[in-house]
């Protein structure tokens, strides 16, 4: 998709003034978090849990580039194969080779965030695939032409009345209740799964040990993505790699339960080389491209290396106030919320997201919600430090030339205090010489009124002691 | 004992009776109050728009202005916060280090120091008032985050209310108000609407910037409440007055 990210501030402005948005935003994010904290309550050694789950991302971490070798042994050996990408444009030029070569005329695929990274889907189409996104939500977005909005829950700034509508214009189907929706898009997708030539799906962990591949899902979609196509294509980043199963039943106690509530997804794949003589299903031919992107930059940086370890169970979006408000559309790419604005920040170019990291009250809630506990604000902090080149505004340089200087700072206050303690003209001024937003703030809060301070005040109540 | 006030510069030039209310509190409970002379900003505006030269040099003074041992209370989290970064901004062979590191570890938010404090349980304060709490997202992951909901508990005739999500951003976060004033004032919007649901006497928190971000938009929205730091409710109660606020 096209990158927006410049715009995030205009976008964001405007995704604040859509008050449909905003209700469709609140209850879906509601929703989340209620069923969340369910799952939780009811988890017994909560915090145990998310340890080890720590545990198994940051020692794969640790260990990256042995355990990826590993797996490209032990997938090649199960009779995968294996293909490396350094870029978005080499993995998309591997998977159109791939879907030439078997022909592929029509593709069905799994939700996946890392096809939407590399913006795949555009490049198959231009070789004259057919490609179809099978996950509900997913399939919704691709009907209505957009991006995800919610790294989970791809359609979750859309409502009921959208999906009617949008199913009627697009598919000639006519339903109304949510289950009937759902209903029309399965029978739609079924015949695609029947008839597709080769399946694609993201990754959420890969096991170094066995070269395997795990998938979590709910919709049976990717089960049948996988399945049925004679041929599997599998595009992970480099960083979905853990050690073996021990680490991946450590993240699975968590995963599900930070992403939906539930205790376990419905469906959970595991998917070792191609079918075997004998079998009866799965696909004759799988590949496994992996993907750099930018990553083993992040990776070989101690500040921000955290930022890898996520599992992309989407918790932090749900309860980011910012991300409740605008919806992931104005974050301007695919990847939204607290833990977008970082991966954005760190996989595109400079130049493109330079208002990502300020986007952010620094309120902790996301940090507080990880159960892999990314300190999201604090690598938002490291990033606007870089971003500043260490130096600030020109305004807050000067407030801070005044703060080294407590004579200056008290005459500069004491100045201020006596043209205009209310402060409602000062903050206007400001603006006018550039200070953008203050006077935003001023229209729509009343400024705190200058008073005698309470330094002045204590030495006059102690002039007052001494005095009596 | 003696404890040193550390008064954020909000609170200094635009909140002074919440600052005044401390020492009050302090002194009752027969801590000696110290105000360190010299008190400006302890460089959190730098540090979170980027500028860490400006972070370093304001800390830095700060090491020098609470040079004295003892504890440093401040009424807010967030500031408090800062003072507990600067272990981060001076790296471990730096003099400054050291000094940071000790200077972290005796700075305390005002209530998590009171409800420290022997006899706090017992400050005799009485007010009948409905308080709306506003948790605030800075007193987050600080010990003694839920110190001004005991605090409050303990005065008598005092009705403690909680909006439907005590501890939601406002949507103040400093800069963040100035470059997404838009979305920020959506957020602002939302606290007090929920805050307006519960029809309090007073808006009540442990947080100045909170307390100016949530009590502007009150004002612009012609439903002002008094907006008090939870110092100034305790200090009222211990005196037994009526204050002027209520």
């Amino acid at each position: 998709m096209e990158v927006n990210t410049k715009n995030f501030r205009g976008l964001s402005e405007s995704a604040c003034a859509d008050v449909k948005l905003r209700a469709v935003l609140d209850h879906a994010t509601r929703h989340f978090q209620h069923n969340r904290q369910a799952s939780m309550d009811a988890l017994p050694h909560r915090e145990e849990h998310f340890a080890r789950a720590r545990a198994a991302r940051f020692s794969a971490l640790a260990h990256l580039p042995d355990l990826l070798e590993e797996l490209e042994r032990n997938a090649t050996a199960a009779g995968t194969t294996v293909h490396w990408a350094a870029d978005a444009e080499q993995a998309r030029s591997i998977v159109v080779d791939i879907a030439k070569a078997a022909n592929a005329k029509v593709i069905v695929k799994g939700k996946s965030m890392i096809t939407e990274e590399i913006g795949l889907n555009p490049a198959l189409e231009a070789m004259g695939a057919e490609v179809w996104e099978t996950d509900l939500g997913e399939f919704i977005v691709q009907l209505a032409g957009e991006p995800p909005s919610h790294i989970i829950a791809p359609a979750l700034h859309k409502s009921r009345e959208d999906v009617v509508k949008l199913f009627a214009e697009k598919l000639g189907l006519h339903g109304e209740a949510i289950p009937e929706l759902t209903m029309l898009a399965r029978r739609a997708l079924r015949e695609k799964f029947l008839s597709a030539d080769m399946g694609i799906t993201g990754v959420n962990m890969a096991v170094a040990k066995t070269g395997s591949v795990v998938l979590v899902e709910n919709e049976g979609n990717i089960r049948m993505s996988t399945t049925c196509p004679p041929v599997h294509v599998a595009v992970m980043s480099i960083e979905k790699v853990v050690a073996d199963f021990d680490a991946v039943a450590d993240v699975l106690r968590v995963l599900p339960r930070s992403t939906t509530g539930q205790r376990m997804s419905s469906y959970v794949s595991v998917l070792t080389g191609p079918r075997l003589e004998g079998e009866t299903d799965g696909a004759r031919e799988t590949h496994l491209v992996i993907l750099d992107n930018g990553r083993s930059r992040v990776l070989a940086d101690p500040e921000l290396r955290e930022t890898l370890a996520c599992v992309r169970c989407g918790a932090c979006l749900n309860v980011c106030p910012v991300y409740q408000t605008i919806g992931g559309h104005a974050y301007g790419w695919i990847y939204p919320g607290p833990i977008g604005a970082l991966l954005s920040t760190l996989l595109l170019p400079a130049g493109q997201t330079r208002d990502l990291p300020y986007g952010c009250t620094l309120c902790g809630a996301c940090h507080r919600t990880c159960p892999l506990s990314i300190n999201h604000p604090k690598a938002l902090l490291a990033l606007r430090a870089r971003a500043a080149g260490g130096r600030g505004t020109l305004a807050g340089r000067t407030h801070s030339l005044l703060a080294r200087h407590p004579l200056a700072y008290r005459l500069a206050v004491g100045a201020a205090r006596a043209v205009d303690p209310q402060l409602e003209k000062l903050p206007r001024l400001i603006s006018l010489a550039g200070g953008s937003g203050v006077a935003q703030f001023v229209a729509s809060r009343r400024p705190p009124e200058l008073k005698k301070s309470f330094s002045a005040r204590r030495r006059a109540a102690q002039a007052n002691k001494e005095r009596s | 004992m003696r404890a040193h006030l550390f008064i954020p510069c909000l609170v200094e030039d635009c909140q002074p009776e919440a600052a005044e209310a401390v020492a009050e509190v302090l002194e009752r409970l027969d801590v000696e109050v110290r105000h360190p002379a010299g008190q400006t900003c302890c460089g959190q505006l730098a540090y979170k728009t980027g500028d860490i030269k400006n972070a370093r040099r304001l800390a830095a003074r700060y090491l020098d202005v609470f040079a004295e041992p003892g504890p440093v209370v401040c009424p807010s989290g967030s500031c408090v916060k800062m003072v507990h970064t600067y272990p981060e901004l001076f790296a471990p062979g730096e003099p400054e280090h050291a000094r940071a590191v000790d200077l972290a570890a005796r700075t305390f938010e005002f209530c998590a120091f009171v409800v420290g404090l022997p006899g706090w349980a017992d400050i005799g304060a009485r007010l009948d008032i409905r308080v709306c709490y506003h948790g605030s997202c800075q007193l987050q992951g600080l010990p003694g985050v839920d110190a001004p909901r005991e605090l409050l508990r303990g005065v008598r005739g005092l009705t403690l209310l909680e909006a439907e999500r005590p501890d939601r951003c406002c949507g103040f976060g400093g800069v963040f108000s100035l470059q997404f004033s838009a979305v920020s004032e959506a957020l602002a919007e939302d606290k007090c609407r929920e805050i307006l649901a519960l029809d309090p006497d007073v808006l009540v928190s442990a947080e100045p910037s909170c307390l100016m971000n949530i009590s502007g938009r009150l004002a612009r929205l012609g439903r002002p409440l008094p907006a008090l730091h939870v110092a100034q409710v305790l200090a009222a109660g211990m005196r037994k007055e009526t204050p002027s606020w209520k």
